[in-house]
Order: C-alpha cells, then sequence, then structure tokens
C-alpha cells in the first residue's frame, strides 16, 4: 500500500509539493518559536539550578521600592537557622537599552563572591577579595563581547575596572553578570547603602520554607522569596511565555494542516470514480482510509522534514548572526526536533481525517457515476 | 418398512430406476445452477415519487453461461447489473451466488464478496490511470492480501493469456481501447469470480475490437467461467448462450 501511497502523492506533483510547502513552513515556525521556548527553558532551569538553595529577601515594598540596606543583613543573620546573609545589589549594565540585552551589574561583598556565585566556577583569574574595589568579574557572554582577558580594562558607569576573573559558561543568568564589590557598586550609583535583595545561605537541614516565613517575622519591612516560591514564580512566567511563542508556531503548523485538508478534499473529489472503482474490485473501507490517511500522514511527514531543514537552518543562520551582539536566542534540542515530527504527521493525519471518511463513506455506485 | 428397506437397498424396478435417474440429473442440473435472482426489485425515490428500475426479476444462471441482457436506456440492465455486483442494495428479493444470499450479506462483509465471487468490466474500462496494466490487474489481488509475488505472477499470466504479454509496464493511457478492454477483464479473472459482470463492454470499441472481446468472452465461459454482458449490440448478443430482455424494470424475455 505505501507504493501506492507514495506514487499518488508523486502523481500530483505542484499540488503535493505546494502542501508540503504549506505543512513546512508551519513547521518552520513550530521550530524557530521552539528553539525560542527552549534556550529560555535551559537557561531558566541552569539559573535554578544554581541559586535554589538561597532564600531572597527583599524590602516590603518591593525590589524596586527601596528601603532595604546593609544593616538588614545584620538582623537576617541573627534569625535561627540562618547559615550566612548578604546584600547584592543588581542593576543593569546597559541602562539606555532597558537592560534589554540581559546583561547585569551585580554588587556583591568581595569576600561573599565565590559563595554567592556557588556553583559557577571560574575559567580564568579569582574571584573578588577583599580589599578589591575597582575589580571586576565577568560572565562568559560579556567576556565574549568585550574581547576581555585577566588584566583587561574594562568600562562600568565611565569608571574603569581591571579583569580579575572570568565565569566559565553556566548557560545561566551569569553568563551575562558583571560582578562587582557591593561598596564600589553603591558608591558608582550613589544609592548609599542600599541592596537590592540579601541572599541567605540556609544552614544545611533546615527547612528553607520555614526559615522563609520566620525571616519575614523576626525581620521588620522584609518579604522574602524562598526557593520554592522563586520556582513557582519563575515556572509561571516560563509557562506564559512558552505558551505565547509555541501557540504562534503551532497556529502557522495548523494553517499548514488546513492546506493538507484543502489538498486532500480537491484530490478526493476528483478521484471519486476512482475509489468507486477501488471498491468495485473489492477494496475494503480500511484500504480506501488507509490510501487517503497514509497520503496526508505522508505529506505532513515530508513536510515535517523540510520545516525542520529551514527551521534549523534558519535557527543556525540566526544564531550566528547575533553572535556578533553575544545572544544566544535559539537552542535546538533532540526533544524539540521529535516533538516537531510528530506534529508534522499528526497534523497531516488529522487533516486527512474528514476527507478519508469522506472517501471511504463513498457509495461505490454513485462514485462510479462520477464523471 | 423393513420390506421397504430391502426394496431400497437391492431390488430396484425399472420405475424406481428411472426415477433415480431423473433425480440424478435434476441433482446435476441444480449443480450446475451459479446463481439465482428470485423476485428481485429495486425502487428509487426521485423526492417522494417512486421509481421502479426493477420488478420482481427472477432469473436462474448455470456456470460457465455467457448472458446476454438486452434492453432499451433505462430499462433497468444496469441495476440489475449493480444489484448482483452488491453496489446497491435490493428493495426486495434475492440473489444467490455460488451458495451465498448476497442480499443477507452485512455490509461490512461485501467487500469480501466482490472480491472473491464477483468480477467487473465496465464500458469505460475503469483502470486506475496512474497504474500501468500490470498493476492495474494486480489491484484486486492487493486487496486480498494475496501475496506480492504470486499476484504479479497471476496478473502477468492474465495478461500474457489475453495477448498483453509485451504491455504489462503500459499505462491505460498507452493502450488502445481494446487493450484497456482486455486488461479490465484481466482485472475481473484476477480473483477467480464466480460471475463476471459486464457492463457495455464493447460500447466504446469498433467492430474489430468487438469481435475480439466477444471471443475472449466465448473461450472464457467454454472454460466454465459464467459472465452476464449487458448489451445493446445484437452482434454481441447473438454470440451469446442466451439473452434476457428487460423493458421497463420487467424481464420479458428469458
Amino acid at each position: 500500500m505505501l507504493d501506492l501511497i507514495i506514487r499518488n502523492i508523486m502523481n500530483r506533483k505542484v499540488r503535493s509539493g505546494l502542501t508540503v510547502c504549506g505543512i513546512a513552513l508551519g513547521i518552520f515556525a513550530v521550530i524557530v518559536m521552539g528553539a525560542m521556548s527552549e534556550n529560555f527553558h535551559q537557561t531558566f532551569e541552569r539559573s535554578m539550578s544554581v541559586t535554589s538553595d538561597k532564600i531572597r529577601v527583599f524590602a516590603e515594598s518591593g525590589v524596586f521600592g527601596g528601603g532595604l540596606t546593609d544593616n538588614k543583613v545584620s538582623d537576617v543573620l541573627r534569625v535561627a537557622g540562618v547559615k550566612d546573609a548578604y546584600g547584592i545589589l543588581m542593576t543593569t549594565f546597559d541602562e539606555d537599552k532597558m537592560g534589554m540585552t540581559g546583561k547585569q551589574i551585580l554588587g556583591i561583598p568581595p569576600e561573599k563572591s565565590s559563595v554567592a556565585l556557588y556553583p559557577v566556577e571560574l575559567k580564568a583569574g579569582r574571584f573578588l577579595n577583599p580589599g578589591d574595589s575597582y575589580n571586576v568579574v565577568v560572565g562568559s557572554n560579556i567576556k565574549r563581547e568585550y574581547k576581555l582577558q585577566i588584566g583587561s580594562k574594562f568600562e562600568i558607569h565611565d569608571k574603569y575596572f581591571t579583569v580579575v576573573g572570568i565565569l566559565d559558561y553556566t548557560g545561566s543568568i551569569f553568563d551575562n553578570a558583571v560582578i562587582i564589590p557591593l561598596e564600589t557598586a553603591q558608591d558608582l550609583y550613589d544609592v548609599g547603602n542600599s541592596v537590592s535583595y540579601i541572599f541567605v545561605v540556609p544552614d544545611e537541614r533546615v527547612d528553607t520554607e520555614m526559615l522563609s516565613k520566620r525571616i519575614e517575622l523576626s525581620v521588620k519591612g522584609t518579604s522574602t522569596l524562598s526557593p520554592g516560591e522563586l520556582e513557582v514564580q519563575a515556572r509561571q512566567s516560563f509557562m506564559i511565555f512558552s505558551v505565547i511563542t509555541i501557540s504562534s508556531g503551532l497556529l502557522a503548523a495548523i494553517i499548514g494542516g488546513l492546506c493538507v485538508m484543502n489538498t486532500m478534499l480537491m484530490s478526493v473529489t476528483e478521484r471519486t470514480r476512482e475509489f468507486g472503482i477501488l471498491k468495485a474490485i473489492g477494496a475494503e473501507t480500511r484500504d480506501i482510509l488507509l490510501l487517503t490517511l497514509g497520503e496526508a500522514s505522508f505529506m505532513g511527514f515530508f513536510g515535517g522534514i523540510l520545516g525542520i531543514l529551514i527551521g534549523t537552518g534558519a535557527v543556525y543562520i540566526m544564531n550566528a548572526w547575533l553572535a556578533n551582539t553575544r545572544i544566544v536566542l535559539f537552542l535546538i534540542t533532540p526533544r524539540l526536533l521529535v516533538i516537531a515530527m510528530l506534529f508534522a504527521i499528526l497534523i497531516g493525519a488529522f487533516s486527512g481525517l474528514y476527507p478519508a471518511y469522506r472517501a471511504s463513506k463513498m457509495s461505490p455506485m454513485e462514485a462510479l457515476k462520477h464523471a | 418398512m423393513h420390506e421397504m428397506g430391502i426394496k431400497g437397498k437391492g431390488l430396484k424396478t425399472p420405475n424406481n430406476q428411472k426415477e433415480d435417474k431423473i433425480r440424478s440429473n435434476l441433482r446435476n442440473e441444480e449443480q450446475k445452477i451459479i446463481m439465482q435472482v428470485e423476485n428481485l426489485s429495486k425502487t428509487y425515490y426521485q423526492g417522494k415519487i417512486p421509481v421502479h428500475a426493477l420488478r420482481c426479476a427472477c432469473i436462474t444462471v448455470r456456470k460457465g453461461e455467457l448472458l446476454a441482457i438486452m434492453g432499451p436506456s433505462g430499462s433497468g440492465k444496469s441495476t440489475l447489473l449493480a444489484l448482483i455486483g452488491t453496489l446497491e442494495k435490493a428493495t426486495d428479493g434475492k440473489i444467490i451466488l455460488d451458495g451465498t444470499d448476497l442480499t443477507s450479506v452485512p455490509e461490512k462483509l461485501l467487500p469480501r464478496v466482490r472480491r472473491e465471487k464477483i468480477g467487473f468490466i465496465f464500458q469505460h474500462y475503469n483502470l486506475i490511470p496512474t497504474l500501468s496494466a500490470l498493476e492495474n490487474v494486480e489491484l484486486s489481488m492487493r486487496f486480498s492480501r494475496m501475496p506480492k509475488k504470486e499476484r504479479v505472477e497471476r496478473a502477468a499470466a492474465l495478461l500474457e493469456e489475453l495477448g498483453l504479454g509485451g504491455r504489462l509496464s503500459h499505462k491505460p493511457s498507452e493502450l488502445s481501447g481494446g487493450e484497456q478492454q482486455r486488461v479490465s477483464i484481466a482485472r475481473a479473472l484476477a480473483n477467480k469470480p464466480a460471475v463476471i459482470l459486464a457492463d457495455e463492454p464493447t460500447g466504446e470499441v469498433d467492430s474489430k475490437t468487438r469481435d475480439s472481446i466477444v471471443r475472449v468472452f466465448k473461450e472464457l465461459s467454454e472454460k466454465g467461467q459464467t459472465i452476464l454482458v449487458v448489451t445493446h449490440d445484437p452482434e454481441v448478443a447473438k454470440e451469446c448462450s442466451r439473452i434476457l430482455r428487460i423493458t421497463d424494470g420487467v424481464i420479458k424475455d428469458n
């Protein structure tokens, strides 16, 4: 039956070709949007794994509300179950670009830099040390973009810093981080002794959720984000992002599916007499179903292959182009390829269901009378 | 009772022997009957108006018969063929083909009946244009799930037998009308059916091709293949073993 299916597709080259292109376009969109989502997903998962053991303490008025100062750190440290705590000042690196590039300045007490960044490792140099003021540790993307090496001078907010450490690639937010001493950051951005949030390292075997609540109750004017809460919030944001990106891809693929349905309906109508002949010579309903569904699924399959090839090529080109700006936006994973392929076949088969049903239900006599 | 038993066993009178012979002849006659159509009727509805396409048709067809069905257009010939071929459902009556009552076969099993018991030959050949002659003949055996090697061999042998040995890979568009009809005959014969139903098989061909087709039918009939031919052509009908005439859905002359 496979040879008949392929032959029927090949016998209508132009029409089948256009239908395959319709599916391919949809799958192309699924691949591109999916690759964006996959990249976001990977960054999210890695960022979560790097910071999942810490509690974040914010000012009650929120991260932008201000009011959280170094003084609160000592209050937090007094709470039972807190192993360590330190303030972090976080601000965008490209102020004129509203932080759209994802690059961030992290002001961290120098003596805590290795702990705060754990488990991120150094590729070269060292972490910040007590006494460092205009030294900086940079993430792997920053290093590539500004072609930095240990000892390079790096300008931040009109001041020159010396690069003392370069972080290993993590696939997380730390790849775009510029880490400077907290006090220097506070001076540089003229925020007094304010911090954006306090990182709390819990004692071993302490329930982080409970500790989180305890901090909120003990230190007035603060709110906390436990690792669990952070994960829930982040996952929700990730879900929304994924739904938006993937649904636009799916929409395109569904349009491709409608192409298949249209082609198959035309094909079934054109071949009404042929189906009548097949039935007269003893074809079963399932044979007719298999022929028509098989054609639709194969067009989906070919469209899937073509869409994946074009999509992968486009993602490769866009990633190469974006490499100049050091932004990685797309990531193609085996999971994405399998999903796209299955989706292409399913959409083909699903779109072929109605035409196949129509073909299989034809009365052989009526079909034979068809001109 | 005892006496009768002895009589029955060994002491046959001349009268009994005659009765046995008659019974045996009748049995042989019955065995030869391949198809019986009993009170077959078909009524269509055009809106609410009933149209009686066929009324109480009764036909007996013996194995190997070449039966011509004649009648004017719209007389019900093709309807009769469609009913026997299970392409349409009868309103009333019975069709017993090769021991099976076709009117009581469930819808699901009809394709199997068509494959195993019936072969169709159409006026317009009705070959699949994208398939070669060999593949067209092979097609019905494919639906019977016959192994590929076997069905290709059989299809090639049938086409060879019908003088198309050199045309196996030709598409219908590359064959003449007569050749296409012979492919169609080979396709009808593929599954060794109990009956071949031919609807105006010579309607589209010239007289020379018509004669060659009729010759094929006669040869097949001589080999025991039952064939029902719907035709307008008296030249075809006169070559058949029997002629059945239908007018206004009623069999007038059998």
